[in-house]
């Protein structure tokens, strides 16, 4: 996992060195941006990857094939769905989460159509998507969308 | 510190949780924390990397391309290029809703509109790390398969949205 990091960010650092004698301010720009980007969201990031610890500890696989398991089917798919609707975090919060729950029995269908309506449907920012768009918009998009994430994570199965 | 609160509860309550755990069970507590340091650290370099990515791609692609693209009549072109805006795009997609309903007032289709938050699903530069964690056939058969679903998603909310401007 870390050669694997290891690779990407050499792969970056030459991107940033032929751009630096292009445009030396812009380059700048970037390396700010992406160090406020990761700023603002390292509190939140470790608190994921603490979750993720305590998850681990205490609660038992048996639980989480219970509700997420491949025997509860398509209660699995909606109880996953919904969770991911209310929850509300960088995307980059979702894989670890994930991969938890898919190494205590969950069932991968289940964490696909999790982790897309963890992303695209937000319960919480609907409000605010309603006083964007319209509640018309607001309503049918995130409802649409939280059937889709059902339906991408049977798609993911089959092709499994 | 109110505001402070509001936007860190997450990580504060992860520091209560663990307080709390620690002061009933130091044990598992132990255990679990060292769990987490685990996972940080493993994947510390690839955060890293995806985020100065994540600095590149902003500051060298302007807003105004990404607007000018999508606010242009290109039919099926508009809709590939909102799917991949929306791959492309980082941060909670609420903030970009702003931004969307812009390109909506200059001509944009709402199926453009969905087609991005429902793409936002794919993170094209966080692939590598969904694949340390996922594996694989997850990753890319979930992007592909969400790419897919994006399409007529969109086609389906603007369809219903045109209907009731009419009625």
């Amino acid at each position: 996992m870390f050669s694997v990091g290891l690779i990407y960010l050499i792969i970056i650092i030459i991107c940033y060195t032929i751009l630096w004698p292009i445009d030396r301010t812009k380059v700048l720009q970037s390396l700010r941006l992406s160090w406020q980007s990761l700023f603002k969201l390292l509190p939140f990031l470790i608190a994921i990857f603490g979750l993720v610890g305590l998850f681990q500890e205490f609660i038992p696989p048996e639980l989480i094939a219970l509700f997420l398991g491949k025997s509860s089917g398509l209660i699995s798919l909606v109880i996953s769905s919904f969770a991911g609707a209310v929850s509300i975090g960088p995307p980059l919060a979702a894989y670890p989460l994930a991969e938890t729950l898919l190494k205590a029995g969950a069932w991968p269908p289940a964490i696909a159509a999790f982790i897309f309506s963890w992303i695209s449907v937000g319960v919480i920012t609907m409000p605010f998507e309603a006083a964007t768009f319209g509640p018309r918009f607001a309503l049918l998009r995130n409802g649409i969308t939280l059937i889709a994430a059902m339906l991408s994570g049977l798609i993911l199965g089959l092709l499994l | 510190m109110m505001s402070l609160l509001r936007t860190q509860w997450l990580f504060f309550s992860t520091i209560l949780i663990y307080a709390l755990v620690f002061l009933t069970n130091p044990e598992r507590a132990g255990r679990a924390l060292f769990t987490a340091a685990t996972t940080f650290s493993s994947v510390l370099l690839l955060i890293i990397a995806v985020f100065s990515l994540v600095g590149l791609l902003q500051i060298w692609i302007s807003r105004d391309v990404i607007v000018r693209l999508l606010g242009r009549e290109g039919g099926i072109k508009s809709l590939v290029i909102a799917a991949l805006c929306g791959t492309l795009l980082i941060g909670p997609a609420y903030i970009i809703f702003p931004l969307l309903m812009e390109i909506q007032k200059r001509g944009a289709r709402w199926a453009v509109i969905t087609i991005v938050l429902t793409s936002y699903a794919v993170k094209l530069q966080m692939i590598p790390l969904e694949v340390e964690f996922l594996g694989w056939p997850f990753a890319l058969g979930r992007a592909l398969v969400t790419i897919a679903l994006a399409v007529p998603i969109g086609l389906l909310v603007e369809a219903v949205m045109e209907k009731q401007q009419k009625l």
